[in-house]
């Protein structure tokens, strides 16, 4: 399985690297930053990578680094998913080399960094709304019902809220169990700050990387939700897609800013991505995005490294790492439910690469 | 092995000795002895020394969180890490009323047992019991938690509570108790403790039950009693205090039980309700379950549960085993 | 239903026979209950035991492939393969450690206790302390470990050892001098006429004695601290490799897998999960068994 797919997932990445330089010189005729997939030396490469941070991408980079070790041979990296807050905490403390994050750092906690870091967009993934209830199979939720299950003023699943989106469909009486992060997490704040933009009026509490939630039960990491949700009848909860995926769960059509009620998938998060406004440091929202196709709930996730790195051995360790998860590692996304980034997005980030000193 | 060390680095020394040197030896044995004694105090002291360490330690960890929240650290019940409100009530609730359910559970069926194996059962099925009760207490609580959070939890909710809840929720007083369906709940929590406390139970009550003298039982059927009524006129009014005592340890030990209850009891902060197969949240589950995540305040405010745990924990044993003390000098004194 | 009943109670010295026919019918109604309640109890508790270890048995028995005891973990979680290796070192090597702590501290508290304090004030403080130590919340020891070791040192296999010896310790300084306690007192006359010090008479006569009763405190109490999983959660970390420094850097433990693997929803982490869980409960109940075997010699050789 695995030494079948890999010669592929490289033929098509060399494939895409020479699209990407095509267009590029097609276009402007001039040199692109982008360094080629084929040329890049990982062999030479060596240390230890740690990492820490947001579970939303965890699978992604478990699958990245399994792929990269398989290439730089001299490398480690690892990769501790204790949620975006601890993750920023520590890169800030020095104790890991690489963060991933799925939410910005925010200007009041910039001082405590060792100095100057750069933001890395990887990949970006819908935040399925995942339930389980027995005899029902599709449900349609708007995002003001979904702010008002949240909140608390939506207990039980036959509430008219709940049924006016689901015209037709019988909804048992069972008492809505809400699944929630017990970690400061991006994705409890990409999705409640989702809520907070789509459904200002219904959702009563403040987004953030935690949320005082008035009634959940609540467990650790992307993973525990999902748990909590695939061993509950009534239950509703928040799970990025590849978790989601991975445990079988059934996931809510959300109702996007066109008014469809759109399914989770990666068409569904490269159309919301499409639309989204790319800011200098390469950070971007494509929450509550415009576009019929839409999924409203769609998140990016980043790497944040220093962008001077005392030793010469440990940066090019660092390019290296980042280089393989914006070329290859972008092939070996979907395999894994998520959204590579779109090509301009992604040249724009391999070209930042070299701001990375040491 | 250690200690075989000592003894061969002394021996030479010691048969080395003529007449002339007699003396010599004597003194240096009795400083040998001295220092070994010493030593022994030590180690001994050591189990004091760590106790106030704890105390210390722990209290000085969780100084910041006690200094911001005050009183209410125990008299409130709103615990928001993100806006630095910490009120452990709920969970001190949810520690009380989990180990207590799992009494009520677990305190019959040990009794049962301990009676049956000391009082009732032929010789030939007594040793399983005890093998039994040996194998109980020797699987670790996280494969307890395990079976409890993939098996039993999804099991029991909508299964066993969910029908209780229809039949018996709305009713006055029964149903105050029996409400709520949710497989990770207080009741799943306390059935699990349960588990892990009556081998405890049963075997201290077991020695508790051993010490009734003979005679006492022989005059108890010498007037014709029944097995049940020397069980009441001769064993239990005898072993009250020491049995008072194993419950009291049990108590002590499902107060502290950890991993297992993490995973069962469905981590929801703030609940303060008497539904029993509703979620809850205990002290020891949210200190594992945050403090990987917690900073700051939020961390100090985990310890700060540890510390509440601890003196818990310590005023239980304490007057459990004064219980016990009592007990054995009665027992000793007979 | 009756007959089958009083197979499994010894016809004692019991009243209820001289009853039968006379008018003591809710007496003996009352006994009968008891009777039930008392079996039911025995029932009741095995039903329990008899689910987890079978549970454990059939889901975690496909795991235990030779691949399973060397490879490191898998780098991804939701996915099959890898294996547990480092998780079961890493078990072994802690409580090792711990063990290697505790044991001697233990068995010279419980010298001291049994062979110099008596029954003296300060020796009756420490038995009792002891005693409520015991009593001691594993977590609380993990977060005490981590408050006096980790925070200035960081995470490693000694931040667990640490935090499992101190709750070995007063296990293994109770039960070693309950065994000082049963080595007759004409073994240490005996040494003393020989012209023996104390400390000699203690380290040559009375510890040999005890050695079988002491191994097998020594064991119950290991086999309870392999089982813990509450005092490593923050004090050696997660590592994904073999680590064989007790100092260096963080290592995993099974019971530390166990709990991470089950709070997943993916079938490959909670066969892991399970599998991990066979793997301790082997280990925990080879060291209980063998503990009651050695005691067991004991007996015999004190009766004899």
């Amino acid at each position: 399985m695995r030494s079948s797919r890999k010669p592929l997932a490289l033929l098509i990445a060399i494939l895409a690297i020479f699209g990407v330089v095509a267009a590029a010189c097609g276009g402007s005729k001039s040199d692109s930053d982008a360094k080629p997939d084929t040329s890049y030396d990982y062999a030479s490469l060596s240390g230890t990578l740690n990492g820490s941070g947001a579970t939303f991408p965890k699978a992604f980079y478990e699958e990245s680094i399994a792929g990269f070790a398989g290439v730089a041979k001299g490398v480690t990296v690892n990769y501790n998913g204790v949620g975006s807050g601890q993750g920023k905490k520590d890169l800030a403390a020095g104790t890991s080399d690489w963060a991933g994050t799925d939410s910005l750092v925010a200007d009041a906690d910039k001082a405590t960094f060792k100095g100057p870091f750069l933001y890395f967009p990887t990949v970006a993934a819908p935040i399925t709304v995942s339930y389980n209830l027995s005899g029902v199979k599709t449900l349609n939720l708007s995002a003001a019902t979904l702010a008002k299950i949240f909140s608390g003023s939506v207990t039980s699943w036959d509430d008219p809220a709940i049924a006016a989106d689901n015209a037709g469909t019988t909804l048992p009486s069972t008492k809505i169990t809400v699944a929630v992060r017990s970690d400061g997490s991006g994705t409890t704040s990409n999705f409640s700050k989702f809520l907070a933009a789509a459904a200002p009026d219904a959702f009563t509490l403040t987004a953030g990387d935690t949320v005082a939630w008035p009634s959940a039960q609540s467990a650790k990491g992307n993973a525990g939700v999902a748990a909590i949700v695939k061993s509950t009848n009534g239950s509703i909860g928040y799970v990025d897609l590849s978790d989601a995926v991975a445990s079988g769960l059934t996931f809510a059509s959300i109702g996007n800013k066109d008014g469809k009620f759109v399914q989770p998938t990666l068409e569904g998060a490269s159309a919301a991505l499409a639309g989204a406004t790319i800011n200098a440091d390469l950070t971007y929202s494509a929450l509550n995005a415009s576009g019929a196709d839409a999924y409203p709930i769609t998140a990016g996730t980043y790497i944040i490294v220093y962008s001077s790195i005392t030793s010469p051995t440990q940066a090019s360790a660092i390019r290296g790492w980042i280089n393989y998860v914006l070329t290859e590692g972008q092939t070996i996304a979907p395999d894994v439910d998520f959204a590579p980034l779109p090509t301009s997005l992604r040249d724009k980030a391999i070209a930042q690469i070299a701001q990375i000193q040491g | 092995m250690a200690i075989d060390q000592k003894d061969m680095a002394v021996t030479p020394g010691d048969r080395s000795g003529g007449d002339a040197a007699s003396l010599l030896v004597a003194s240096s044995g009795r400083r040998t002895d001295r220092l070994f004694r010493s030593v022994a105090l030590v180690a001994g002291l050591l189990v004091l020394a760590i106790l106030g360490l704890i105390a210390a330690s722990t209290t000085h960890e969780a100084w910041p969180a006690f200094r911001s929240e005050g009183l209410s650290f125990v008299t409130s019940s709103t615990w928001i890490p993100a806006e630095g409100k910490f009120g452990a009530l709920a969970f001190i609730y949810g520690t009380v009323l989990s180990s207590l359910l799992a009494l009520v559970l677990a305190v019959p069926v040990s009794l049962g047992i301990a009676l049956y194996a000391n009082e009732a059962a032929p010789s030939r099925i007594r040793r399983p019991i005890i093998y039994v009760m040996d194998l109980l207490a020797a699987i670790p609580s996280v494969v307890y938690g395990l079976w409890g959070f993939i098996v039993l939890a999804p099991f029991l909710g909508p299964h066993v509570y969910a029908p209780i809840n229809d039949a018996v929720g709305g009713w006055p007083v029964i149903g105050w108790f029996l409400n709520g369906s949710s497989g990770r709940s207080f009741m799943t929590a306390g059935i699990i403790l349960a588990i892990m406390i009556t081998p405890i139970i049963t075997s201290l009550s077991r020695e508790v039950i051993a010490t009734v003298p003979r005679a006492q039982r022989e005059a108890a059927y010498g007037m014709g009693a029944t097995r049940w009524e020397m069980i009441r006129l001769a064993v239990l009014p005898w072993g009250r205090g020491g049995i008072v005592g194993a419950i009291m340890l049990g108590l002590g030990r499902a107060m502290g039980e950890t991993i297992a209850v993490a995973l069962v009891i469905g981590s929801q902060a703030g609940q303060i309700t008497t539904h029993l197969f509703e979620a809850g949240d205990s002290m020891a589950a949210v200190i594992v379950n945050q403090f990987g995540e917690a900073s700051g305040t939020h961390r100090a405010a985990l310890v700060g549960l540890g510390v509440v745990l601890f003196l818990v924990t310590i005023i239980v044993n304490v007057s459990a085993r004064s219980v016990v003390a009592r007990f054995d000098r009665r027992a000793q004194g007979f | 239903m009756g007959a089958d009943l009083d197979d499994l109670f010894v016809r004692a010295e019991d009243g209820e026979l001289l009853l039968r026919g006379t008018t003591g019918r809710s007496r003996r109604i009352r006994n009968r209950l008891a009777s039930i309640w008392m079996v039911g109890s025995v029932v009741v508790a095995v039903i329990p035991l008899a689910l987890v270890i079978g549970y454990v048995l059939v889901k975690g028995i496909g795991q235990l492939t030779p691949d399973w005891f060397t490879k490191d973990l898998p780098a991804v979680t939701r996915r099959a393969g890898g294996g547990m290796g480092p998780a079961i070192v890493g078990t072994l090597l802690i409580t090792g450690v711990a063990a290697a702590m505790s044991v001697p501290l233990g068995v010279l508290g419980a010298i001291y206790l049994h062979e110099y304090g008596g029954r003296g004030r300060l020796a009756r403080l420490i038995r009792f302390m002891a005693d409520v130590m015991t009593g001691v919340p594993s977590i609380v020891m993990g977060l005490f470990v981590y408050t006096i070791w980790t925070i200035a040192h960081g995470l490693s296999a000694f931040g667990g050892a640490l935090a499992l010896s101190c709750l070995m310790l007063p296990i293994i300084i109770r039960t070693t001098e309950e065994m000082l306690r049963l080595v007759p007192d004409e073994l240490r006359q005996a040494s003393y006429a020989l012209g023996n010090r104390k400390w000699r008479t203690v380290v040559t006569v009375v510890l040999p004695a005890a050695f079988g009763g002491i191994t097998s405190g020594v064991m119950l109490a290991v086999a309870r601290a392999a089982g813990e999983t509450a005092p490593l959660v923050f004090t050696i970390g997660a590592a994904r490799n073999l680590n064989l420094s007790i100092f260096n850097g963080p290592t995993t433990a099974l019971s530390v897998q166990i709990f991470g693997n089950a709070q997943t929803p993916f079938e490959a982490a909670q066969a892991r999960a399970w599998g991990a869980a066979l793997t301790l409960v082997a280990i925990v109940f080879i060291l209980t068994i063998l503990a009651r075997v050695v005691s067991a010699g004991v007996a015999r050789r004190h009766n004899a």
